[in-house]
């Protein structure tokens, strides 16, 4: 018995370093945990894109739920989401964009404000409008409280102005029923009843090309 | 003790490296106790860094211009150039930026990397550095934002401090586990056995 143990303990303790080491593998080393959820969102007072007469303060988030979508016109990801962003908005969903440009900033270079208005309205135009308005985080300072690492990100917020999900990366139906549809059930059921019957809609129609396809 | 003389070298060796392994790791775990080692960065980038800002001295960001302003604003150059007067305080920020790791990048510290977010977090330990923060007040601001993954030296708590405990409670429980397993009767056995070949010499 003690002898079996002998041979047998090696044995478990390798399959288990294999266990171990296969998971290391295929594990993503970029998924962080975000230090913002649950949190309020940052205080901030930052001009509008269009009109930097107007500031946005923290009041844009009384009353509604509202995604925060961190996006810039040098973001391929971000034009990418730019049309399911805009069936989301037609959905009752209140999108508001978190704009920054690396071209205006000190470090990056020099690029007019108007150019990048001009550019901003040339995205849109092609693929979709979704935002009630852009914010423009002039030195991304709101982006850096954020904890954004990259464009595309967005917040979900609550009427309370809480944070309630952070998602790195574009959104699409399988991420927003991953990630935003449990939530967004729990605090605005009947925009995420619209939004569901939506992702069913592309889901099915996806599907049904797909048995297109191999049907050839 | 009848034992097959393979299998009981092959234990032997198996022992023995253990014990060697264990030691090894025990060391490895000393080392990076050691914050001489997790603060030994990439001296590359901060050479980079402190070109940067020894060249032009005339610009430099401004922190604290308004957004109105945004279209009034001289043509900046495109390096980033922070500006010390004091040669203390300019070492702390080289120093910050190379213990600082950024959250994009796999791997590299602010100082190293050129992704955006490395950028701006420069630029805000610069501004940070200028209202007067501290090195350990700016490392707790990125921390809030960004995780304990933000700075190259990992906080010893309830979880990480398996890292450090681990190694030792190994090696050590190596070390007991070769010290109880020593036989002593492997004379005795010998000598058995020297009795049993001159047995059958006799016998021949």
């Amino acid at each position: 018995m003690i002898r079996l143990a002998r041979y047998l303990i090696p044995l478990f303790v390798f399959l288990g370093m294999c266990v171990f080491l296969y998971k290391g593998l295929y594990a993503d080393p970029t998924i962080r945990k975000s230090e913002v959820l649950s949190k309020p969102f940052p205080v901030f007072e930052l001009p509008d894109l269009e009109d930097v007469q107007i500031l946005h303060t923290n009041e844009i988030f009384d009353g509604k739920v509202t995604l925060v979508n961190v996006w810039g016109v040098w973001c391929i990801t971000c034009a990418i989401e730019l049309p399911y962003l805009t069936a989301l908005s037609e959905n009752g969903l209140t999108v508001v964009g978190l704009y920054y440009d690396q071209d205006i900033d000190p470090n990056f270079g020099t690029k007019t404000l108007t150019r990048v208005r001009q550019e901003v309205a040339e995205t849109v135009s092609r693929y979709g409008n979704p935002f009630a308005f852009n914010i423009f985080d002039v030195f991304r300072d709101t982006a850096l409280d954020l904890g954004v690492t990259g464009a595309p990100e967005s917040f979900l917020v609550d009427e309370n102005g809480v944070i309630r999900v952070h998602h790195l990366g574009d959104i699409n139906p399988r991420v927003w029923r991953q990630k935003f549809s449990p939530v967004l059930n729990e605090i605005a059921p009947s925009i995420e009843a619209s939004i569901a019957l939506m992702n069913d809609a592309i889901t099915g129609a996806q599907a049904g090309i797909g048995e297109g396809v191999s049907g050839e | 003790m009848s034992k097959k003389p393979v299998l009981k070298g092959l234990s032997k060796f198996v022992r023995s490296v253990g014990v060697c392994m264990s030691v090894c790791i025990g060391v490895a775990a000393f080392t990076l106790c050691t914050p001489a080692f997790a603060q030994n960065s990439d001296d590359v980038g901060q050479a980079a860094l402190i070109q940067q800002t020894e060249l032009n001295p005339q610009s430099q960001p401004q922190p604290g211009q308004t957004p109105a302003g945004l279209q009034e604003r001289p043509k900046q150059e495109y390096a980033e150039n922070y500006v010390f007067v004091d040669a203390g305080k300019r070492r702390e920020f080289l120093e910050l930026t190379a213990e600082l790791r950024c959250p994009k990048c796999q791997n590299q510290n602010i100082a190293d990397s050129d992704a955006p977010i490395a950028h701006d977090m420069r630029r805000k330990t610069y501004e940070l550095m200028q209202e007067g923060k501290d090195k350990s007040q700016v490392i707790e601001w990125m921390k809030v934002r960004y995780g304990d993954f933000v700075h190259y030296q990992p906080p010893v708590n309830a979880v990480t401090i398996w890292l450090w405990v681990l190694p030792v409670l190994f090696a050590v429980l190596m070390l007991v586990f070769f010290i109880l397993r020593r036989k002593p009767d492997i004379e005795q056995d010998i000598e058995s056995k020297l009795a049993r070949a001159d047995q059958m010499l006799k016998d021949d």
